[in-house]
This record gives C-alpha cells, structure tokens and sequence, in this order.
C-alpha cells in the first residue's frame, strides 16, 4: 500500500482520533497523518507533501470552509478535501461544495464505511491519490491505445 | 410553529411545542446514532437534583434569537459514552472526557440546527463548551421559556434542558 500523508484538522483531539481510526480500519493505505487543531494552525502546517485533508467546519479562529478557500485559493486544486463536520443543512453543504472547494462531505457521527464510500473514489487500487489529471492521462491513454489498434 | 410565531417569542412564556418537537428528535436520532441504542424520551422532567457529572453547552443562534442546549450527563453515562464513542472508558476527570461531551454537545447542535430550520428557526451552530462538578444546578436567569427532559437508553440517562432567548 502506498503511503498518504493526510492533514486532519479538528478542534477536538477526540474527533481527530476517531477520524484517524475510521481511516485505518478502511487499509486502503498507510496514512501518516499531520494533525491541526484549527484553520489557523491547519494553514501553518500545510505543505506541498500533504496528499488529502479531512476538515470540520466550525472550530475557533479560522473555520474550516476558510482553511479550504484558502488553500484553493494558493492553486492547490488537485488535493482531495474532505469535510468532516455536525453541520447538516442542506444551505451548509452547498457552502462547503461550492464556496470551500471541498471534494465531499461527511455528517458526524460517521463510521468507517461512510468514510469509504466517501474517499475511496479519491483512492486507485495500490492506494495512491487518483487525481484528475492522472485518469485523465490513463483515459488518454486508453482512446490512444484503441486508436492505434 | 412558523416564522410569524418565532417573531412573537418575547411574549410566549414557552418553547413552541414544535421547536421542543423537532429537539427532541434530534437527540433521539443523534445519541441513537452515537450509542447504537434506542433512546428514548421519559418525561418533562421538573425536578431541580443536582448533578454529578459533566455539562456540555451549546448554542443554536441567529441575529434575533439564541436556543441554548445544555446537557446533563452523569458520571456513570458520560462514561459509557466514553466507551462507544473512542472504544475505551476515559477518565472522568480527564480533558478528554470535556472534549468528548463538548464534541458531543456540536454533534447534537449540528442536528438541531438542520432539524428546527424545518420549523423556522434558521440559525448556526456556537462551539461548544463543558463544565465537569458535582452538585451542580442549573438557574436561568430572568426566567426565559425553558423545557428540560429526560432521555434514557438501556445504558445511559441523561437530561436536555432547552432555553429560548433574545440574543444579545
């Protein structure tokens, strides 16, 4: 399996434990997570190593949305940012989708397998990011192949 | 309960039985969702006992009005919680254990939110907050509308008191 380093930004120790739990009872990698108690100290510890971010919304100084429109904001459109948060109206979905730039959305309490249907599509088979412009170039690739055949 | 009764709430001496409805469904949905067990609502409760165990506090609020969610949650329930919530008994006297019950506490407050925008109320969530003793009392000062109730599951009992104010 490869190896992911995961950013999980919460307010609560707990709720980072329990994220961390549900994501390696998921063995769909070896996740080294970097750990953020607020957007704030999420934005001091984000770097060009971190492959995926699991966020809450609502936690002291900066929230969550905030954090993600932050780092869209510095072009990092190609890291899966996943929210993980209690808020559940239909309006606070929206918000983070489309003004936070976040990938999915995850209500609390979760378990392991809402967390897999949510980020297993972020994940190829040996456990590495599937980002866009990677499928992208294997559907390429595939067309390319079919056409020279 | 619609937007014309909330816009009445100064002189309503009680919480809407609609808001107390869409609370109570909340916490039933929710804490079912976190022990894995029914829960049930028992009764208004009316007795003042105090308790021993921890309080987790949180707010619903927009511009006009704040509904106030204060959980009452005994020593032996908060530890229960403890032990489905993180698969392990946390120390009671541990800032785990406030963490637990204020990450709780935003937890319901999540729900309820979504839940009494249904009715009406469209409001955000506050942080949380946890105040751990023994022998404590709630007061309300100036005696806003107030509803307390106790829920119970096989494992766990524990108390809402709910609280509608103007917000200041």
């Amino acid at each position: 399996m490869a190896n992911i380093k995961a950013l999980v930004v919460d307010d609560s120790k707990i709720m980072r434990s329990a994220v961390k739990r549900a994501l390696n009872q998921l063995m769909i990698a070896d996740f080294e997570y970097v750990e953020a108690k607020d957007g704030e100290d999420a934005l001091s510890k984000f770097n060009e190593e971190i492959e995926i971010m699991f966020v809450d919304w609502n936690m002291p100084n900066m929230t969550g949305v905030e954090f993600s429109q932050a780092v869209r904001a510095e072009g990092n459109e190609h890291i899966p940012i996943i929210m993980v948060t209690a808020e559940k109206s239909m309006g606070k979905v929206d918000k983070a989708l489309n003004e936070g730039g976040a990938n999915e959305y995850i209500t609390k309490p979760f378990t392991a397998d809402k967390m897999h249907k949510a980020i297993s599509d972020y994940f190829d088979d040996d456990g590495n990011i599937a980002t866009e412009g990677e499928d992208e170039e294997e559907d390429k690739s595939f067309f390319q192949g079919i056409l020279n055949s | 309960m619609s937007i014309e009764t909330l816009d009445r709430i100064d002189d309503l001496d009680e919480i809407p039985a609609e808001m107390v409805e869409k609370v109570q469904e909340s916490v039933i949905n929710t804490f079912g969702s976190i022990i894995g067990e029914e829960l049930s609502f028992v009764d208004e409760a009316s007795d003042d006992s105090a308790l021993n165990g921890i309080i987790g506090n949180v707010t619903v609020f927009n511009s006009e009005h704040t509904l106030s969610l204060m959980l009452a949650i005994p020593k032996e329930t908060a530890l229960y919680f403890s032990e489905v919530f993180i698969g392990m008994p946390l120390p009671f006297k541990s800032d785990d254990m406030g963490d637990l019950i204020g990450e709780i506490s935003n937890i319901l407050a999540g729900d309820v939110a979504a839940n009494v925008e249904k009715v009406g109320f469209r409001g955000q969530s506050s942080l949380p907050t946890a105040t751990r003793g023994s022998d404590l009392t709630l007061f309300m000062p100036n005696k806003p509308p107030t509803k307390k109730m106790k829920f119970v599951s096989a494992n766990s009992e524990f108390w809402l008191t709910m609280v509608l104010s103007e917000s200041k």
